[in-house]
């Protein structure tokens, strides 16, 4: 059996073959059987199943060679005006000449494009509304200017009930013919939150570390994609070397390839388990809230995060003189 | 990020490199050589000059030819025993998937024989028992304390260079940056940077930032003298400034943009603050700088530049209320140099990640996030999925090396980073 991701092995290819998003599922498949649909807005957290619902929509719509009038770009590698201008453009204002009703294009990770790419994506599907469909997805469907929003149905993912990934992963195992012991899968569970993407790669790693996949192997894997770094670099500021803590910082920037937005994510759960006084946490988190607020507006991550490094060191040597 | 043009437009083949030819040319075919047998001097000493494209020659010929290049900064390490564990590391037996290597030992001169205790004998050692071409650079090949590298190395000498290799490189960058630079300009740059390639792509970037145009008297104006070092010299006087006006007047003095003045100020200021409340106030306000400017930038309202100045440089150095007064030196922007010592690393990375966003419908930059942790551990402990993967991805060689995270590569960076650029 040729080896595969399994998470795009498994990728449902009908709306049918999807377990969860029920509600939006069936509104979806009311466009594929009377094959008409709006410009779609699909906004959730990573790993719900927003593309796989793009590219079902687009398979039940147009059967197996929807490829022909189907496009996706990804606006955080093709983003900017000009890719709007010209690739989306072309692309959208060709009329389909396969008998298809229209065109779809699927714009992922729309919240990393410019208000400015947004503006002029309003106007490119406005204008070709008759030949070409447009479904967006995104994280977070604030950063969608509210013209754009307001001439899409928005459809608002969620993550997937412990239920539902306990079925796919199942599936997946027997198929595979992987075994997973009962705390195996749970483990998994537990630390997908309701991602399915990372639930499925999870168990794929932990596969191929051990026969068996159990509490244990899960664990491994959980402590090796997510760096221990993270606490390292806490460690040294609150130890007062902030130089070595900053340098740490930049490497798991540069050579990891974290974003800022992960490392905020990591430092605000570390805060709880801290022996600091509780008044010093809350105001931690305070800062830490802040931090993460500039990153969405486009701070730089090294100097926010040092900054807030700088604030944690600062914390430390104030409770280690009393 | 401000990004220096000596990083972004750094040759990547031999072919893009100015001038020094027969040295190039000698430089590769003994490489080369290597394939079909080690050759009686086991390493080369390329000296010469700063800026004449030692360095930027031997990362050219890797990237080209792919070698793994396994850089060691001589002047970094410190002591004899670091050079000889990562230097055993890089002559060791052939790697799991057996990519050919260059060892790079840069700036040898730059050693601090006091503090550096037996690195020189290291050195010495790390060639006599290479398995791979090692290459030492310096600028003068003649400094009495390497005397007896030199006995163990065969020497390329690289040259000044002169007008007609530099100009016709400067030309395609103006060109590439839409600069209308006059002929005049450039030359009269190289001739007062004395072939220096390095400060003449630098200065040209200083010259022509916020300009579309550069003549002859914006290069003649200028006051001439070596930047880096007027840099240190103004940010010292920052740094010990007492009031806001007197710190603010760095931005005049200092001949580079905003930006990288920022980096400079954002590298040495936890440096020379050392007092914890002091260096956090410092932090915070260069952190608050950081948001204007990316305003200014963004939206292009360029006020805010006015509040980015003045919490860089007064924010900064009146943020000193119990720190004392120090001789602590300046240092060149770490992130900087990092960026152009990785570029290779993220370069991998990058390709790595658009490969898998094509199978996976997803953007390189989220495939780095969401699947390189997973695809790593796949890699480092499970060969045959790791192969039946590299088929499904269309993974290369290199690209498989960096997955299965080979101790020279994590570790090469590690070292990097620690790495300060003179």
């Amino acid at each position: 059996m040729a080896v595969a991701m399994w998470a795009e092995k498994y990728r449902p290819s009908t709306l049918s073959e999807i377990k969860n998003q029920t509600e939006i599922v069936n509104r979806l498949r009311k466009f594929a059987e009377t094959r008409a649909m709006p410009h779609c807005l699909f906004a959730g957290p990573p790993g719900t199943g927003k593309t796989t619902a793009a590219l079902c929509l687009a398979h039940d719509l147009f059967g197996q060679r929807y490829m022909d009038v189907f496009m996706e770009l990804n606006a955080s590698d093709e983003r900017g005006i000009d890719v709007i201008r010209t690739t989306v453009k072309e692309f959208a204002r060709i009329a389909t000449i396969s008998g298809a009703p229209f065109k779809i294009l699927v714009l992922d990770e729309a919240d990393n494009m410019t208000a400015d790419a947004q503006n002029a994506l309003r106007r490119t599907m406005e204008r070709y509304t008759e030949t070409c469909r447009f479904i967006l997805c995104c994280n977070y469907s604030g950063k969608i200017i509210e013209p754009i929003q307001s001439r899409c149905a928005v459809f608002r993912f969620t993550p997937l009930s412990e239920d539902d990934v306990a079925e796919y992963l199942q599936q997946i195992a027997k198929r595979e013919n992987v075994k997973c012991t009962e705390d195996g899968i749970k483990a998994v569970i537990e630390v997908a939150e309701g991602d399915l993407r990372k639930a499925i790669n999870t168990l794929q790693a932990a596969a191929s570390l051990k026969k068996i996949v159990n509490e244990d192997s899960v664990h491994l894997v959980v402590g090796r994609a997510k760096p221990k770094d993270v606490k390292e670099m806490l460690e040294l500021a609150f130890n007062g070397d902030f130089l070595k803590a900053r340098e740490k910082l930049r490497l798991m920037l540069v050579e990891y390839g974290l974003s800022g937005t992960d490392i905020v994510k990591q430092i605000h759960s570390e805060i709880f388990r801290m022996t600091i006084p509780e008044k010093n946490k809350i105001a931690l988190v305070d800062a830490v809230g802040e931090v993460d607020y500039r990153l969405v507006e486009g701070a730089n991550e090294e100097v926010q995060l040092s900054a807030l490094l700088a604030r944690l060191a600062l914390v430390a040597e104030r409770v280690n003189q009393k | 990020m401000h990004v220096p043009w000596t990083v972004k437009y750094r040759p990547r083949r031999l072919s893009e490199i100015a001038g020094n030819q027969d040295a190039v040319k000698t430089l590769s075919d003994w490489v080369k050589s290597w394939d079909r047998k080690v050759p009686s001097k086991k390493a080369l000493l390329l000296h010469g000059p700063p800026g004449t494209g030692k360095t930027v020659s031997v990362e050219a010929l890797a990237d080209e030819y792919g070698y793994d290049l396994v850089e060691i900064n001589a002047s970094d390490s410190r002591t004899g025993d670091a050079i000889r564990r990562i230097a055993g590391m890089a002559t060791g037996q052939a790697m799991f998937f057996g990519k050919k290597r260059i060892v790079l030992l840069d700036e040898i001169d730059g050693i601090n024989l006091r503090e550096d205790t037996g690195a020189i004998d290291a050195i010495v050692e790390t060639i006599e028992k290479t398995n791979y071409p090692v290459i030492l650079t310096a600028n003068d090949a003649w400094d009495p304390k390497i005397r007896s590298l030199r006995e163990v190395c065969q020497l390329v000498e690289y040259e000044r260079l002169d007008m007609r290799d530099v100009l016709p490189y400067l030309k395609r960058i103006a060109v590439a940056e839409c600069k209308e630079i006059d002929e005049r300009a450039i030359k009269l740059i190289i001739e007062r940077d004395e072939g220096d390639m390095r400060s003449i792509v630098n200065d040209l970037q200083a010259l022509s930032s916020g300009r579309k145009k550069v003549t002859y008297d914006d290069v003649a104006g200028l006051a001439w003298k070596d930047r880096k070092e007027d840099t240190k010299e103004a940010l010292k006087t920052m740094f010990s400034a007492k009031n806001c006006l007197y710190a603010k007047k760095v931005v005049d003095i200092v001949d580079i943009d905003h930006e990288m003045l920022f980096e400079w100020i954002y590298e040495n200021a936890p440096r020379q603050l050392t007092d914890p409340v002091d260096r956090a106030n410092a932090m915070k306000y260069l952190a608050k700088a950081d948001i204007y400017l990316r305003i200014a930038k963004r939206e292009n309202i360029w006020k805010f530049l006015a509040y980015v100045f003045d919490l860089m440089t007064a924010g900064v150095a009146l943020s000193r209320e119990r720190t004392e007064p120090s001789s602590i030196p300046m240092r060149f922007p770490e992130r900087i140099s990092l960026m152009s010592r990785t570029r290779r690393i993220r370069g991998i990375q990058a390709r790595v990640g658009s490969k898998i966003g094509r199978r996976c419908h997803i953007s390189s930059r989220s495939a780095v996030k969401y699947y390189l942790p997973y695809l790593r551990i796949i890699f480092e402990n499970n060969y045959e999925a790791a192969a039946g993967l590299s088929r499904y991805f269309g993974f290369d060689e290199e690209d498989i090396s960096y997955l299965a995270g080979d101790e020279n590569s994590t570790r090469k960076i590690e070292r990097i980073s620690t790495r300060l650029t003179s």
